[in-house]
């Protein structure tokens, strides 16, 4: 399935992941994001960073620092924040 | 018919809520937050959305501190057996519900907590000098209901907020919320519990309770969340802490278009309309002779809910009657709360309770007033 020039505007080589404490936040986060016009898409946790059955939040990583911000401001607890690149996520 | 019972539950409710509830099992009929499909983020969605809701009605400023639970005396339990422990205090006042008396009795006789019960008038007001000199050092807790089910009458939160000062209060609007404007911030409330198959227009199996940030309760029950499935440590965030296992997303759905009706119409168009039904009941009976009237009987100090007796009657004969004579809808006897019927002067043979709401309309006033008038005439 591929990715590029979907319309979240997530490509493959540029996607950032973040992990939240609940599908609260998760719901949360998705409800904020989306309002500032960020493409994101909700997504369940990659089995790679946890095996936990929740959902994560996934975006460009040239999104990264508004996604932080906003986030942050609104009180969302993130538990980590990791790149994917050639396969394998990274903790950032 | 004429269904005066709304506090006991609210009948009918608003259309769109009945569409709400339908919409989730036709249309999504998932459980939020396990699996990861759309359709489990759909359900997901609807229970944040009622947690926003209600945060609005209420002025609560983060949505995960309102823990859902199946109804007022769940929340009401988590937040008394969640709270409390060997050798505190716990105020109440003598005009509270079965749902509160009962978890607070029980630990009274296992010798957990010590217990002041502060006295209230015999319409229903509570005696809040009674209740500055009820407090002590070890004083845990203070729960008290906003308004009486019994006679409606509506406490002073704001008031007892202010006298609670740092001792966690818990304030009980089942009978309020949704009919009656609530800020938890202006009253200084820390643990609010209620129902959504009241005055919120949810169905029955909802309800919740808001747990101010810095108060931690024991959980009732622990199981799955969907949150740190890898641990069998129970987790100890919001609002995961406070609830495991599937929630009832098709009650929840239902409540969050309750919320977002009243919302929509206002809680003071709401409250004008609820003290203008309740006014015009409380004139019409003062023309009945051999009526008695319990509580306020002021319109702006207690809720659409009134209780009477009928001279040489007894309350379930009156209730009976205005059911199969007349088909009206009215609950009879002592309501779940022995101490307020004490208060009033009511124990035990009870009262006949007749409780309206935003939906019930002027005419049916009217109607039950006849009603009344016939049964308190006949022979």
């Amino acid at each position: 399935m591929g990715r590029d020039g979907d319309s979240s505007g997530v490509k493959r080589e540029e996607r950032c992941v973040v992990v939240l404490e609940t599908i609260h936040y998760v719901i949360k986060g998705e409800k904020i994001l989306k309002k500032a016009g960020i493409g994101i898409d909700v997504i369940p946790v990659p089995r790679e960073i946890s095996s936990d059955c929740g959902m994560a939040i996934e975006f460009s990583c040239l999104d990264r620092d508004g996604v932080e911000q906003l986030l942050s401001q609104k009180g969302v607890t993130v538990l980590g924040l990791y790149l994917l690149k050639k396969g394998q996520y990274a903790r950032l | 018919m004429i269904y005066f019972d709304n506090a006991c539950t609210s009948f009918p409710k608003p259309p769109s809520v009945v569409e709400a509830i339908q919409e989730y099992c036709l249309r999504v009929g998932s459980s939020p937050g396990r699996s990861g499909h759309r359709l489990a983020l759909e359900a997901s969605r609807l229970i944040f959305e009622t947690r926003e809701n209600l945060s609005q009605l209420f002025n609560i400023s983060r949505s995960e501190r309102v823990i859902l639970t199946s109804n007022a005396t769940e929340a009401l339990n988590l937040a008394i057996l969640g709270l409390l422990t060997d050798g505190d205090h716990v105020v109440t006042s003598s005009m509270e519900h079965n749902s509160v008396m009962r978890p607070l009795n029980n630990l009274l006789k296992k010798g957990i907590i010590d217990l002041s019960i502060v006295p209230c008038s015999e319409d229903g007001h509570i005696d809040l000098e009674a209740l500055k000199r009820s407090v002590k050092k070890n004083t845990r807790l203070i729960a008290i209901n906003h308004a009486s089910n019994v006679v409606g009458t509506i406490a002073p939160l704001e008031e007892i907020g202010r006298i609670s000062g740092e001792i966690p209060f818990l304030a009980d609007v089942a009978q309020s919320a949704g009919a009656v404007p609530i800020d938890v911030e202006a009253c200084g409330i820390d643990l609010l519990a209620f129902t959504g198959h009241k005055s919120l227009y949810g169905p029955q199996g909802t309800g919740g309770l808001f747990v101010r940030e810095g108060i931690d309760l024991e959980p009732l029950r622990m199981g799955g969340t969907g949150s740190k499935s890898e641990s069998w440590e129970h987790p100890d965030f919001v609002p995961d802490k406070y609830e495991c296992g599937t929630p009832n997303t098709l009650g929840i759905s239902g409540l969050g278009e309750g919320v977002r009706f009243i919302l929509g119409e206002g809680i003071d168009k709401i409250r004008q309309h609820e003290m203008a039904l309740t006014q015009r009941f409380l004139e019409g009976l003062e023309d009945i002779e051999g009526i008695t009237v319990y509580g306020p009987k002021k319109s702006d100090e207690q809720t659409a809910t009134v209780s009477i007796n009928v001279k040489g009657r007894e309350a379930s004969e009156v209730g009976y009657r205005l059911d199969r004579e007349f088909d009206i809808m009215t609950r009879v006897g002592l309501h779940c709360n022995p101490g307020a019927h004490r208060t009033i002067g009511t124990f035990p043979h009870g009262t006949v309770r007749l409780s309206m709401a935003y939906l019930n309309a002027q005419e049916e006033v009217s109607q039950v007033l006849e009603a009344l008038r016939k049964i308190a005439m006949s022979r």
